[in-house]
């Protein structure tokens, strides 16, 4: 029983290792927790479209210098 | 009986930061939670070796380099300063003092700098097996509609576990961070153009 007590605090005290993000104006903070929400477990989920989505509009606004940034990009390790 | 027992250490390490690595895709949020709070020196030891062995890879594979060992020292030097940097102004912002400790920051800023990594790591493997430059063949631009996608998935996991890293270690709230971050970049972009004119990093590993 003590050991669950024990195991049981240090788990409150992880949860609660930092204050809630308050933002200073209730829309703006309960909008930002629902973003985050999305982002806080498996982002890959919603990062992976995005960012295709973002490419493909990237390919049609910039068209070559997107290819010639490839080859930077490939350059720069 | 010294040595089994380093070894056996290691190991175990090894597991936690494979296992670890995996969490931050799965679950990044609880996972640095628990990072932030971590004692075990091997990890960001094993992480930071990584990057060195890293380092000796490219080294092979780039022309009128400097030798790895510079370039990973310099590497450290980056890392330290960044570190530092943030410890410092989260002592400077934080109320209570107290619950600022530096290994915290060692330990979220290892685990975040594995986007940097893998990047890295796959770009020069990419280099060797589809060297650019790329064409305007059908091919040529999938691969880039490819790459660019690639590209700037890591660089949000790296935003997200950068943020995560900061809010865990410096227990700051979103602005805070977000005036943190942009003090930072004041100084860690001329910093990095600086660094680009000696051919040290084309895009700094960070």
């Amino acid at each position: 029983m003590r050991s669950v007590n024990l195991r049981l605090k240090r788990k409150m005290n992880e949860v609660f290792s930092i204050e809630p993000n308050e933002l200073g104006v209730n829309f703006l903070t309960s909008h930002f927790k629902k973003l985050t929400a999305y982002l806080k477990v498996a982002p890959f989920i919603y990062i992976i479209p995005l960012t295709f989505i973002l490419a493909i509009f990237l390919y049609f606004v910039l068209g070559r210098f997107l290819i010639k940034l490839v080859t930077v990009l490939q350059y720069g390790f | 009986m010294d040595f089994k027992k380093i070894l056996v250490d290691f190991l175990t390490s090894f597991l936690i930061v494979c296992n670890r690595s995996i969490g931050l895709i799965l679950d990044p949020y609880k996972i640095m939670r628990k990072i932030s709070l971590e004692k075990d020196y091997w990890q960001p030891g094993i992480i930071i070796s990584l990057i060195f062995i890293y380092f000796k890879f490219i080294y092979y594979l780039r022309e009128k380099m400097y030798p790895a060992t510079f370039i990973y020292v310099s590497f450290i030097i980056n890392f330290l300063l960044t570190i530092i940097f943030f410890y410092f102004l989260a002592k400077v912002l934080s109320k209570n003092k107290k619950e600022i400790n530096f290994p915290s920051f060692l330990f979220t800023f290892s685990y975040s700098l594995l986007p940097t990594l893998i990047w890295f790591l796959s770009t020069s493997i990419l280099f060797i097996f589809l060297p650019p430059p790329r064409t305007l063949s059908l091919l040529g631009k999938g691969f880039s509609v490819f790459f660019i996608t690639y590209s700037l998935s890591l660089l949000a996991w790296k935003i997200i576990l950068v943020y995560l890293a900061i809010r865990f270690s410096a227990k700051q709230n979103f602005f805070r961070i977000f005036y943190m971050v942009a003090l930072y970049l004041s100084w860690f972009i001329p910093y990095s153009i600086f660094l680009y004119n000696f051919k040290l990093f084309r895009i700094p590993f960070i």
